[in-house]
């Protein structure tokens, strides 16, 4: 009960953000959300379903070049062109996927094999003059005043909203899951793979349904990315950096858990922000100074919570236990 | 000695010779000293980490010892400088903040991606964005308002770094017979790659290029891609590259013995940057880049070379500096003009540009009804002694170019 209201509480201020918050914390709260959003689809792979992906860059671009290429070229608006994205990230997490699990390729091997996807898809990308190539796909930015959720053009507040209905979207849809018969496959299957498979439960399938589950919403969160930010380079779109910003919230989150995602990306898109604020104010003005304190800051994190802050802050706060069940830990 | 060293002119020189200069050619009277006025805040939003950090770097250097130059004539600025970390997220969260803060202008990025991310946000918040860095032609055909770029788009730099090569060519009497080009794999090279394949074939070059030949910059060493272009039997190597792949591929070039006629980049970095001197020595001279380059006998260009050799004695002056200074320029302009530091006021005046006196080569800066500035012109630089030299155009030529370039064991 404690943490519904927890919760309610702190969506009502996200909520509310807007009317307190001037355009730039308004840009970092998006990138939050949007964060928050990206951690929830790789969680359930992960956290989930113990299948580690480190190529996730994959399907958010693969989302995010199919919707932009349908809009640019043929003028379909993002909201029709997103089934289309999504489809075309499943498709490519079901290969993924099923060439990984049918033949048996397991943890760091798995990892390895999502990295060469996305890295292909990369190169594959470079070489698509229609799609802009290595000189990027640059959207029509059009009018940023009015909202039009149908081609995704408008205000900055449209998508601040819009990021923060995916993110709780997300958060409802991963409590559901979880809740239900392949959310317990996934926990079994991540727990003991053997033991599963023992008990009856077809691990292929549950597996393969984490990776294409989890690939259709990084899909959708790679369409907010084009049309918020209206351009698209391979590098950007499928690159490993984009991958490990996908998986940073929730390791430092809380792996696993359904609120590690969201307070991860509060932690360090903040935290990014105000290193940056400190060293200015401080006079320290050298270049890569933020990245050196950001990184010592996540190793600390790293080394003092192992399981990341939420699992470390729901003890301190004293949030029922019984919660845990839903949160697969 | 680098190329910055102009001990002869002085901030005093360089006053009266821009003031002096604007004067005579009408140009508004925009360069005219005047009394102090209330500094102009310029947000600068480069890639100061990441992987453009080199080039982030560089461009800081031209815009540390600009303010100077700029209270001299009488526009003082006021620069609040932010990295984007070569990062989309980034460039647009800092040009919020930088906006939050104070800036009136915003210049930058330096990157195409993120100059876009940093134009939607002025274009939202009314304020100005004088792009001093970023190609991608989409850039200024958005229909912006808020947009002014004062750098040509890839088209133009290819299309002028190729029409070079024929001037040079006929002004040396010499013309090779056929060309290889070779480019990294990278994702510039293979742009400038896609670029010089579909404009060579309009643009009527005396040769052909009989191979092109990619490679991974990241290679151990390039010995089969050079003795491949060797074997083309080509007398004019077109290279594409960056600082270290340049030098491999000089290197192997010295240990095969090809001697083309000239290596000749048509817009590449690489081999007018300081390692490549350091690294290769005698062998790093010749070598020709096609970009835009300084005008080194300009006032107010020497007046930025003699400030930037004394802040940098080590550093290189490079295409970067002389168009993070312009940028600059442009804003503390459009703010004397305009009498005033307000975003829209600065708006106001900023379409009607017009400055002939600056220190990039090219016409008076100006803005098309893009907010293109389509008077930017390119150069062909050779090396001469460790250092770059403009050799074409005629007005902004420093040595006479040499074509075809001696060989390798020739050199002194």
């Amino acid at each position: 009960m404690r943490r519904r209201i927890a919760l309610l509480a702190l969506l009502s201020a996200f909520v509310l953000a807007p009317l307190a918050a001037g355009p730039y914390l308004l840009s970092v709260l998006v990138v939050v959300m949007y964060m928050a959003y990206l951690g929830q689809a790789w969680n359930i792979m992960m956290g989930f379903a113990g299948q580690l992906s480190l190529g996730h860059s994959l399907y958010g671009g693969l989302g995010a070049y199919v919707t932009a290429a349908l809009f640019v070229n043929w003028g379909v608006p993002a909201v029709l062109g997103l089934p289309a994205g999504i489809a075309v990230a499943v498709a490519a997490g079901a290969v993924v996927g099923a060439l990984g699990f049918r033949f048996g390729v397991k943890g760091v091997y798995f990892a390895l094999l999502t990295i060469a996807f996305a890295e292909f898809t990369r190169v594959l990308f470079e070489h698509i003059p229609s799609l802009g190539g290595t000189g990027g796909l640059f959207l029509p930015v059009g009018s940023r005043d009015g909202v039009d959720l149908l081609r995704l053009r408008g205000h900055p507040l449209m998508f601040y909203y819009l990021i923060l209905a995916m993110a709780v979207g997300a958060f409802l849809l991963c409590r559901r899951l979880l809740a239900c018969r392949i959310g317990y496959q996934w926990l079994a299957v991540r727990e003991d793979q053997e033991a599963a498979q023992a008990l009856g439960i077809n691990v292929f399938r549950a597996k393969l349904a984490a990776v294409m589950l989890s690939a259709g919403l990084t899909a959708a969160g790679g369409v907010f990315f084009a049309f918020y930010y209206n351009t698209l380079f391979p590098t950007q779109a499928f690159g490993m950096g984009r991958s490990i910003d996908i998986i940073l919230a929730p390791i430092v989150g809380g792996l696993g858990t359904l609120f590690g995602p969201i307070l991860g990306a509060l932690i360090l898109t903040p935290l990014g922000e105000l290193i940056t604020w400190g060293t200015e104010a401080l006079g320290f003005k050298a270049a890569g100074l933020k990245q050196l304190c950001y990184g010592l800051s996540l190793l600390a994190i790293v080394k003092f919570l192992p399981d990341g802050v939420w699992p470390w802050l729901r003890r301190r706060i004293g949030f029922d236990p019984a919660d845990d069940e839903e949160e697969g830990t | 000695m680098p190329v910055s060293r102009f001990p002869f002119v002085s901030r005093r020189d360089f006053l009266a010779g821009t003031a002096a200069g604007a004067a005579a050619l009408g140009v508004g009277g925009s360069l005219r000293p005047a009394r102090a006025a209330q500094p102009l805040k310029v947000g600068l939003l480069l890639p100061l980490s990441g992987s453009l950090a080199r080039e982030g770097q560089s461009c800081k250097r031209g815009a540390d010892v600009t303010p100077a130059l700029m209270a001299d004539l009488g526009m003082p600025v006021q620069l609040m400088i932010a990295d984007t970390e070569t990062n989309l997220d980034t460039a647009r969260t800092r040009a919020e903040k930088l906006i939050a803060d104070g800036a009136e202008v915003l210049i930058g990025a330096f990157e195409s991606a993120q100059t876009l991310a940093v134009a939607q946000v002025c274009e939202q918040r009314g304020v100005p964005l004088v792009i001093n860095i970023a190609a991608a032609p989409n850039i200024t055909e958005q229909g912006f308002k808020t947009v002014f770029r004062n750098f040509p788009t890839a088209p133009r730099l290819v299309t002028e770094g190729l029409a070079l090569m024929k001037e040079m060519f006929k002004t040396s009497g010499t013309t090779p017979s056929k060309a290889v080009f070779m480019h990294n794999n990278d994702t510039f090279g293979t742009a400038m790659a896609g670029a010089v394949g579909k404009l060579f074939p309009t643009l009527e070059m005396p040769f052909p290029i009989v191979e092109t030949i990619s490679y991974d910059g990241a290679a151990r060493d390039l010995a089969v891609e050079v003795g491949k272009a060797k074997a083309t039997g080509a007398d004019l190597l077109i290279l594409v590259a960056h600082g270290e792949d340049s030098i491999k591929v000089i290197r192997e070039m010295v240990k095969q013995r090809f001697e083309p006629k000239a290596v000749v980049s048509p817009g590449s970095p690489g081999m007018y940057e300081v390692q490549f001197y350091k690294t290769l020595g005698k062998y790093a001279d010749y070598s020709l880049t096609n970009l835009p380059w300084i005008n080194p006998h300009t006032k107010m260009s020497q007046a930025l070379l003699t400030a930037f050799g004394k802040a940098y004695p080590d550093a290189l002056f490079e295409m970067n500096v002389g168009f993070t200074f312009e940028a600059i320029l442009i804003a503390a302009d459009a703010a004397r003009r305009a009498g005033s530091t307000n975003p829209k006021a600065l708006l106001d005046v900023l379409p009607t540009t017009n400055i002939a006196d600056h220190v990039m080569i090219g016409g008076p800066i100006v803005f098309d009804a893009k907010g293109q500035n389509t008077n930017t012109r390119s150069a062909t630089i050779q090396n001469f002694g460790g250092r770059p030299k403009v050799v074409f155009p005629a007005e902004a030529a420093e040595a006479r170019v040499v074509f075809p370039a001696p060989g390798w064991q020739q050199r002194g």
